[in-house]
């Protein structure tokens, strides 16, 4: 090898790339040391059985179409609750929102910092711990459920219309104040008309995660097809399971699709 | 023009003003009819008894006040707890590395500027990563612990199907967005799809597959601190059982150090994110 090749590149010293190769080692046996504790040790291979008995286990879940046309009228109790835990999001979201733009929030440290903090713990609890909460407090059906998707989506409502808030252009505002109109005038033509597209949007995102989300809180007992899913797995019918989950993941694609060509007509 | 008939002409642009706001008022008034009905019924075919809805307030009321306040901390620290806490991570990182491994492929594949085929492989990835997103990810871990049986690794496949639905979606866009002179340039050379995509796709969307996977990350362990509520390993398991023998307090105290840990993993995830660009 000539002296040339062995002149270091200024950008990279050997002793940074040495640190980085250390760092991917590092993780790698930190990787390899997990999988040996999960799937080594505390997995049982044993009693599992064979590739081929598994494959038969799985293949009981295949849906049986001849009971999809009684999972159609759960489905349409998930996305009914799914529209109320949105609406009550959005309903909240907009007194916590003001509270939580720095631009506007009154008492400044004191309502902001409330409002962020609502925002942080709806967005870090599980929608089905809420459930869970709901349904001891007030027992079982849609109504816990339509409250925990409700608590869960108003933190990114809220966050987001912040935002929204926060980055409103202050040119228009400025005009409408040279107008003479009062606070309330400004408020409703100077930032409603600046937020209300990104917030529309933001309504049918948050809509079709809440799709996604009713469908799994009957698992709970609060309300939606869950239940209809708890059902058939207690009573081992593993091919109406199998429909069920059929029957969701159509309807999330399904509301997937109309959610994007809705916003991105929008935008 | 006389100033009659200009007149008249500013009267006729009033009037059809005028019957335009009519008609305006009575769409609106359709409109929110029919919003109102639609309430009605969605409430009666949920079959939620207004007056339930009405007292409700005071049961959640005593709820938050007597039964979830104070949590319970001491319970966290109990050494069975923390193993499940260092479970739950464990799981988290080893799905989610699992389900980067095969996202970042169908992220190739599935997206319609650089797939090495369009008619063929290029629905096959993007079926992968629709039905991995609609799938319910604790719907999908019941299936897998009848399958597996109880235990982490049927969480970890779980993390896995929703980490190739989460990351796949995102890579596959930045992909989508990456600029093509330098994808052909590289096919120019004569180099196969493999070398196209080393060469000429991964160093356009490194940094922002970085991102998305410390992303995931941050997400797959958010899923999995409730995947033991179906029996595929973690803390979920002990918060169910402190739920359903009405020990709301120890309960609590899991919640609390869920909430904690969520907001730590973002912090870092945050941290990470803004360290690497």
């Amino acid at each position: 090898m000539s002296d040339a090749a062995r002149v270091e590149n200024p950008l990279r010293p050997g002793r940074v790339i040495l640190r980085r190769y250390a760092a991917y080692l590092a993780a790698t046996l930190a990787v390899l040391a997990m999988a040996q504790q999960i799937i080594v040790a505390e997995t049982d291979w044993a009693r599992m059985g064979s590739a081929a008995e598994l494959l038969r286990e799985a293949a009981a879940f295949l849906p049986n179409l001849a009971f999809m046309p009684e999972v159609l009228f759960p489905l349409l109790e998930t996305l009914l609750m799914a529209l109320w835990g949105t609406a009550m999001a959005v309903a909240l979201s907009i007194p916590i929102a003001y509270l939580a733009a720095k631009n506007i929030s009154p008492f400044y440290p004191l309502a902001y910092g409330f409002g962020r903090g609502v925002i942080v713990l709806s967005r870090s609890t599980h929608e089905i711990i809420f459930a869970l909460l709901f349904v001891s407090a007030l027992g079982l059906g849609p109504l816990p459920g339509i409250l925990a998707l409700g608590c869960r989506s108003v933190g990114f409502m809220a966050k987001t219309t912040a935002e929204a808030i926060e980055n409103v252009i202050p040119g228009p505002i400025e005009a409408i104040e040279a107008t003479g109109a009062g606070p309330i005038k400004v408020f409703l033509f100077g930032v409603v008309p600046q937020v209300f597209p990104i917030w529309v949007g933001n309504v049918i995102f948050q809509l079709d995660i809440n799709l996604r989300r009713a469908s799994i809180l009957g698992l709970v007992g609060a309300g939606g097809i869950g239940l209809m899913f708890a059902e058939k797995m207690q009573m081992l019918e593993y091919d109406k399971a199998g429909s069920v989950v059929l029957g969701i993941t159509a309807m999330v694609i399904v509301g997937e699709y109309f959610s994007n060509r809705i916003r991105t007509r929008l935008i | 023009m006389t100033s009659d008939e200009m007149t008249s002409g500013i009267d006729t642009i009033h009037q059809s003003y005028l019957a335009d706001r009519r008609i305006r008022r009575i769409w609106k008034f359709v409109i929110l009819l029919m919003t109102l009905t639609f309430g009605v019924w969605t409430v009666d075919v949920l079959n939620i008894p207004i007056e339930r809805v009405l007292r409700m307030f005071g049961p959640l009321a005593t709820m938050v006040t007597e039964r979830l306040m104070p949590p319970d901390l001491y319970y966290v620290m109990e050494p069975l707890i923390l193993a499940s806490i260092l479970e739950t991570i464990e799981m988290s990182v080893l799905g989610v590395v699992g389900g980067l491994l095969i996202a970042m492929p169908m992220a190739w594949l599935g997206a319609w500027n650089v797939t090495p085929n369009r008619n063929f492989i290029y629905p096959m990835a993007r079926a992968v990563i629709v039905v991995a997103r609609a799938v319910p990810t604790l719907m999908w871990a019941i299936l897998l612990v009848a399958i597996f049986g109880f235990g982490p690794f049927a969480g970890t496949l779980a993390l896995l199907k929703s980490t190739i639905g989460f990351a796949g979606k995102l890579m596959a866009e930045q992909v989508e967005a990456i600029d093509m002179e330098r994808v052909d340039a590289v096919r120019a050379t004569g180099a196969n799809e493999i070398q196209v995509f080393f060469y000429g796709i991964l160093p356009q969307v490194k940094p922002a597959w970085v991102g998305i996977s410390i992303y995931s990350w941050d997400s797959g362990f958010r899923g999995s601190t409730i995947l033991g509520f179906v029996g595929a390993g973690g803390m979920g398991l002990y918060l169910r059982a402190q739920i359903s023998v009405m020990e709301y307090h120890t309960a609590m105290g899991l919640i609390t150090a869920v909430i904690g840990l969520v907001i730590l993993s973002e912090a870092l995830s945050h941290y990470l994110r803004h360290k690497l660009y």
